[in-house]
């Protein structure tokens, strides 16, 4: 993986004070600085670049978040929710993955951001965690940036991890498909940390997966974070469907449980190749050639596309038996999935979100 | 349709007029026993099977196997479009209690087939076994 080095950074007036700020600095003495009053309209003015969304991740803004946090994950209409919860510390990604939803998500909004007001973001986190100490949460700060892409200049995850070690109430995940995680290796994080990984095979990276860590780098980035004493987690999300699929995903978890503890791991999601209409045609835009989407998908009716049922439902149950030949008793979950899948994958489909939600707080 | 043969044509690195001269197109095209809006409505079908093959072949023997099934006309078994959602929907009318018990008496029969019990492996991506 090629290292990330914005062109230039751009703060905001009075996020200075920051330990976001001073790590950046500490981290990219060489980039050029700008500070600005309002960072949000000098993000605005990056709109009207050819490829808006790709030239939005040359830049970091570091500003203020001015709304909440913490948030329950949307999840997708009528399917099977995990019950997440998300904390956007970021916004964007700088690597460049081509099925990314986040593509369309901030389409009018693709300035790659960092918040620098952290204390607030753990203020409000302690609010709700104290408020609600009969419930189990699980929440994770990978839903519209990547979780530890960053994490070489900005130590985010380094400023959060010693807080929620300390909460008894929560599972907070890391979900990266980057390879930085020297900065959490000295932590405790005190069986309250779950570092996760999206894994594909090693042609799916090289092909749809642009600047992101390669498999043997994630892979040995897990390895070093078990050592360390996290909880790992592996999604294997979006699996993709193509001529020799079913060799490259067993010798994917070959080497991964080669490699991994499994009963190190708190959970493994599956999920497929899925894009709203939309989205399909921003893919189309950025990256013609991908053959992505020439797979058979259909429209499912969360308006999402996805590969025909029966189709995959096939790919959920390999995965499934092939998982299980290693790691009999591991979490296995589906993302965002009807119950009728669920049901023809494993026979039974949860009962509500919190049942499936509920089924991984006693694993931590 | 466009969408589609560029798919295609992404997919089997060809180019578009490739595939719409492609036999099983052209025969459709020059096919003297149809008419206009048949042969496009029949060239449609057939871009839609070389978009999804494995979808379209499900489909068919989802097909074939309601087709064996030599339902009463006054039953219908349908699968949803892109046989998303995994069921398999049933409709039938009576005009009095008897047809409706004789209905369902003649579906509750079928229930014991190998037909309806592929039926329902298929729509689960399950494999049937050739005979």
């Amino acid at each position: 993986m090629e290292r990330f080095i914005p062109q230039e950074l751009i703060v905001e007036r009075g996020s200075e004070s920051s330990p976001i700020y001073r790590n950046l600095r500490r981290a990219l003495p060489e980039v050029p600085l700008t500070i600005v009053d309002e960072a949000s309209t000098a993000a605005l003015a990056d709109a009207r670049h050819l490829d808006p969304f790709g030239a939005a991740k040359r830049k970091l803004y570091l500003m203020r978040h001015r709304g909440e946090f913490f948030k329950k994950c949307p999840g997708s209409d009528g399917q099977v929710c995990c019950n997440y919860f998300v904390i956007n510390f970021a916004s964007n990604c700088p690597m460049d993955c081509s099925y990314c939803y986040l593509q369309e998500y901030l389409q009018d909004n693709p300035a790659l951001k960092v918040f620098s007001n952290v204390d607030d973001l753990i203020d409000e986190a302690d609010r709700t965690l104290q408020k609600h100490r009969g419930v189990f949460f699980r929440i994770g700060t990978g839903e519209i940036t990547d979780s530890l892409a960053l994490e070489p200049y900005t130590g985010m995850a380094r400023e959060l991890i010693p807080y929620f070690a300390e909460q008894p109430n929560v599972l907070l995940e890391l979900k990266t498909k980057s390879a930085s995680v020297e900065s959490l290796l000295d932590l405790d994080p005190k069986g309250r940390v779950v570092v996760a990984w999206s894994m594909n095979p090693r042609r799916v990276i090289d092909l749809e997966e642009h600047d992101t860590a390669s498999f043997h780098e994630r892979l040995a980035a897990a390895r070093r974070c078990q050592d360390a004493g996290y909880r790992l987690g592996f999604h294997f999300d979006p699996m993709i469907e193509y001529e020799g699929w079913q060799a490259d995903y067993q010798a994917m978890l070959e080497e991964i449980f080669t490699t991994i503890d499994w009963r190190r791991l708190s959970w493994l999601s599956l999920g497929v190749l899925r894009e709203t209409p939309g989205l399909k045609r921003r893919m189309r835009e950025r990256y013609p050639q991908s053959r992505l989407l020439t797979g058979e998908q259909v429209l499912c009716p969360d308006g999402k596309m996805r590969y025909f049922q029966p189709l995959r439902v096939e790919m959920y149950r390999s995965m499934v038996q092939w998982i299980r030949r290693h790691a009999p008793t591991v979490k296995v979950y589906l993302c965002m999935e009807s119950r009728e899948v669920w049901q023809q994958v494993f026979g039974f489909a949860p009962a509500c979100e919190k049942e499936l939600g509920n089924q991984m707080a006693p694993l931590a | 349709m466009m969408d589609w043969l560029e798919e295609i044509a992404l997919r089997d690195r060809a180019a578009i007029s490739e595939i719409l001269s492609s036999k099983s197109i052209e025969d459709l095209k020059t096919d003297p026993r149809r008419g206009r809006a048949d042969r496009l409505k029949q060239i449609k079908e057939q871009i839609r099977r070389l978009r999804y093959p494995r979808l379209a072949a499900t489909e068919e023997e989802i097909r074939k196997r309601i087709q064996s099934l030599k339902l009463h006309p006054e039953i219908r078994l349908s699968v949803p479009a892109g046989l998303e959602g995994g069921r398999l929907q049933i409709e039938f009318t009576s005009a009095s209690a008897g047809e409706f018990r004789e209905r369902v008496e003649k579906l509750s029969k079928l229930l014991g087939t190998p037909a309806a019990a592929e039926i329902f492996a298929l729509l689960a991506g399950q494999p049937i076994e050739e005979k």
